[in-house]
């Protein structure tokens, strides 16, 4: 896959809010720039992990349902 | 531009705890998502102000209510309660859960007057 990931969590089938609110704990623990990788089998995660991205700031590296790579962005 | 905040209003407990979950739930991705984050409780909705009373709610396939309004209050998440809603049920207003407190009508215009959107359950 190219990227090697810094931090890798499987959330299995975790979804929508509970999934989100832990991934933004799991994003801010990590130093800008690293990657994360997230393992989101929900139905629902193609949409939303992309959307979240948008919304938080961070960058969505590759996306191949369930692994997500996530870009941790910088601090402001 | 995206509004920074999300407000969510939940009018249900154990009369359809189906909505009260989802509620919170909704609730919890909009935390996530790095909104300033309100569920405002009212009509029976308030009952879940009170600790203890979300103990046996748990909806297949999701968390427990009581995990998830845990989770709400520990990542910063707050609850506004109706005022008169509670006063009518002669609830314990010395004994609220995580995160919340008993508010009158003006505090929940003055979040939503900054241009907040609002989800009702």
């Amino acid at each position: 896959m190219g990227i090697e990931a810094d931090e890798i969590w499987d959330a299995g089938d975790m979804g929508c809010g509970e999934l989100v609110l832990e991934l933004r704990a799991r994003l801010t623990g990590l130093r800008p720039g690293q990657v994360f990788e997230l393992i989101a089998r929900d139905p629902g995660a193609p949409a939303d992990i992309p959307a979240w991205c948008r919304m938080t700031g961070h960058t969505l590296v590759s996306q191949e349902h369930p692994v997500y790579r996530i870009r941790r962005k910088e601090n402001r | 531009m995206m509004a920074n905040r999300f407000c969510v209003s939940l009018t249900h407990a154990k009369d359809n705890s189906d909505k009260a979950t989802v509620a919170f739930v909704v609730a919890n991705a909009a935390l996530g998502s790095g909104k300033e984050t309100l569920v405002f409780l009212s009509v029976e909705g308030v009952r879940l102000a009170q600790p203890g009373y979300a103990e046996d709610i748990r909806e297949e396939g999701f968390a427990p209510l009581r995990e998830l309004m845990e989770s709400f209050a520990k990542a910063g998440g707050t609850i506004y309660v109706c005022s008169p809603c509670f006063k009518k049920r002669k609830l314990d207003e010395n004994r609220l859960v995580a995160g919340a407190s008993i508010v009158g009508g003006a505090k929940l215009v003055e979040f939503l007057s900054d241009g907040s959107p609002c989800v009702s359950y």
